[in-house]
């Protein structure tokens, strides 16, 4: 008898019960009201309640654009840190820091951008000291869904270093070279032969940061309490709240949650499939 | 005037000089090969006339034109990398039309092209597999065909067929060799394998810590070389100390046993000098009756069977010479301790420079 599937047995155990099952009750508990009986109910307030689509809009905005952002200005940094001939003790350094900031989120992320840009904060107070200038009189304020986006960058693009270095590494000096060799720029180094190879990794991430904006919970909430109607805020207030204390749409709302980065996890198979025929 | 020239091309990589004072120049339609062992500084000077690399001091000329500071995409030369460097997200047919597609020709003449090279490789069913469904060998025959597709002047090889296996590497030798010959392109190669270069060369420079030792033909490098590094890294070698007797009559000593050299290197010496001499292991064989010249006396130390060849390693005096003998199942071999002759004859006996 092959004993080898015990190796994975662990893993599996473990997917199972903090993913399968929690999965499984949240689809279930999803169509129970109050009091125990099944409803439709909470599935339907998901598509006829104007606060719960102002929060899946918002929160799917700020997945968006922290996705995409993180991923274009991390790709840079990254760029730079591997393939712009900077010395080597400032890879290793921007390697540790973004180890370290990627994991910089939840209270004291929140807190810090209070501390530095918030309506007292250090910045925000320096500025008008030296400058003479309010940003709050001129309508600058961290506590909406642009300043909330900034807040996410600070760990989203030190995660896509840490993602897309190595597949920066993997890009190989003979291809620049051989494409050079048979007459190309740096344009057409980059538009069919670097971009493409990069595509499967850069999708991948963009799809990791996206999952790592849409399910933040901690840092959004201690930034803005419930100023920012996002959907994991929404959540918690249906799941811990005494006034809208409601388990069962906080159920449906995570399922909703699940649905969203199902789609899009089928949708990056079907674009991974599509860009990487080349891979075996 | 040469189709290629590299005049006192030197590299420097901060201290160390990868290369220095090359001189060559390439007639159009040659095949001259780099030869030396890693560190040499081939991989670097075909590097620079392929415009990787700048020369810190010297000229490359090709056709006429000086293309020391042209950037590597305005030289008309196709490379072919060691590690093949096909482009792994397009494929064979991608790959061997990217250059055309680089020049914007028109989608017909890209496709009539691309063609024309997967016929030259003999892989026309190929067209539409990705790299890594490709044998190692198949991946360097695209790579090949990639580089001549925009016909260029010059074609590069660093170490094309270092990355196969011995069978692959020996059968696409002789195809890259008669594709060169075939349209007659004018081709650098680069390379460590002294046998690969020997082979598909016209020409063969043996490199030796950034500097030429020798420029000849193979029959030229391996026959008469003249510095022990070539006679070393070229072939097997005998090699002993020997002292003048007499420079007019070619005659030396090695331990006190007499050999007759040819040479003409020797003349320029004096009776006394010490010199360095070699035999190659094939020129010597096992005296006959009657000849008299460079007999020598030499008992039998080791034999080794090496296929088609035989081993034998003899003592000279004090010093051990290898010889090599065809094997012959109906030769009676000597044993080891046996007591015998050998000989060779007066042209076989070299004196090197060190």
């Amino acid at each position: 008898m092959n004993w080898s599937w015990v190796g994975v047995a662990p893993f599996f155990a473990f997917a199972i019960v903090f993913l399968f099952l929690p999965s499984l009750s949240i689809f279930y508990r999803s169509f129970q009201a109050n009091d125990g009986t099944f409803t439709f109910d909470n599935i339907i307030a998901l598509f006829t309640t104007r606060d719960i689509i102002n929060a899946y809009k918002t929160s799917l905005q700020i997945s968006l654009i922290t996705a995409a952002g993180g991923a274009m200005f991390g790709f840079l940094l990254a760029y730079a840190v591997v393939l712009g001939g900077l010395p080597r003790g400032i890879r290793t350094f921007m390697t540790t820091f973004s180890g370290v900031a990627s994991n910089f989120a939840g209270v004291p992320l929140a807190f810090a951008f209070i501390a530095t840009m918030g309506n007292a904060g250090l910045v925000t107070r320096w500025i008008e000291s030296i400058f003479n200038i309010s940003t709050r009189e001129m309508g600058f304020s961290i506590y909406n869904m642009w300043g909330l986006s900034i807040v996410y960058m600070y760990f989203q693009f030190p995660l896509m270093v840490l993602i897309i270095a190595p597949a920066l590494d993997g890009l190989r000096r003979e291809w620049r070279e051989a494409c050079e060799n048979l007459g190309g720029t740096s344009y057409h180094y980059w538009r069919y032969v670097a971009i493409p190879i990069l595509l499967p990794s850069l999708l991948g991430t963009m799809i990791l940061l996206f999952g790592n904006s849409f399910g933040a919970y901690a840092t959004a909430y201690a930034f803005s309490g419930s100023f920012i109607n996002l959907v994991t805020v929404l959540i918690g207030a249906q799941i811990q709240g005494d006034v809208l204390y409601n388990p069962g749409l906080g159920n449906a709302l995570a399922l909703g949650m699940i649905v969203i980065m199902a789609l899009s996890m089928t949708g990056y198979i079907w674009m991974q499939k599509r860009v990487a025929r080349w891979i075996q | 005037m040469a189709f290629l020239e590299i005049n006192n091309v030197s590299k420097k990589f901060g201290a160390t000089e990868a290369v220095s004072d090359f001189n060559l120049h390439v007639e159009k339609g040659e095949l001259v090969s780099f030869l030396g062992p890693s560190g040499c500084g081939k991989t670097t000077t075909l590097r620079m006339v392929a415009g990787f690399e700048s020369p810190t001091s010297g000229r490359i000329v090709m056709n006429g034109e000086d293309i020391t500071e042209m950037p590597p995409n305005q030289r008309d030369v196709g490379m072919v990398f060691q590690s093949y460097a096909l482009f792994p997200n397009m494929t064979v047919a991608d790959n061997i039309g990217f250059g055309l597609k680089v020049m914007k020709k028109s989608p017909d003449e890209i496709k009539q092209r691309v063609k024309e090279m997967l016929d030259l490789i003999n892989m026309p069913e190929y067209t539409h597999r990705y790299p890594y469904q490709l044998s190692g060998g198949q991946q360097q025959r695209v790579a090949l065909a990639r580089a001549l597709a925009l016909r260029p002047d010059v074609l590069l090889l660093d170490e094309p067929l270092s990355a196969l296996d011995a069978k692959i590497r020996v059968s696409l030798r002789a195809e890259i060799r008669s594709i060169q010959q075939k349209l007659g392109i004018t081709a650098i190669y680069v390379t460590h394998d002294q046998e690969e270069a020997l082979s598909l060369s016209d020409r063969v420079v043996v490199m030796n810590k950034g500097q030429m030792e020798q420029v000849g033909t193979p029959f030229e490098i391996y026959n008469f070389p003249t510095t022990t590094f070539v006679a070393n890294f070229v072939g097997t070698l005998n090699a002993a100390e020997a002292e003048v007797l007499d420079p007019a009559k070619g005659l030396i000593s090695v331990d006190g046993v007499q050999f007759i050299s040819a040479d003409d290197d020797l003349k320029t010496k004096r009776k006394g000098d010490k010199v360095r001499m070699s035999i190659r292991p094939e020129r010597f064989s096992f005296a006959s009756e009657g000849k008299k010249a460079n007999v020598v006396d030499c008992a039998i130390e080791n034999i080794t069977f090496l296929g088609s060849v035989v081993r034998i390693q003899v003592r000279i005096g004090e010093t051990n010479f290898n010889m090599d003998t065809f094997n012959n199942p109906f030769l009676e071999l000597p044993k080891i301790g046996d007591r015998t002759q050998v000989t060779c004859s007066q042209n076989a006996v070299l004196i090197l420079e060190e």
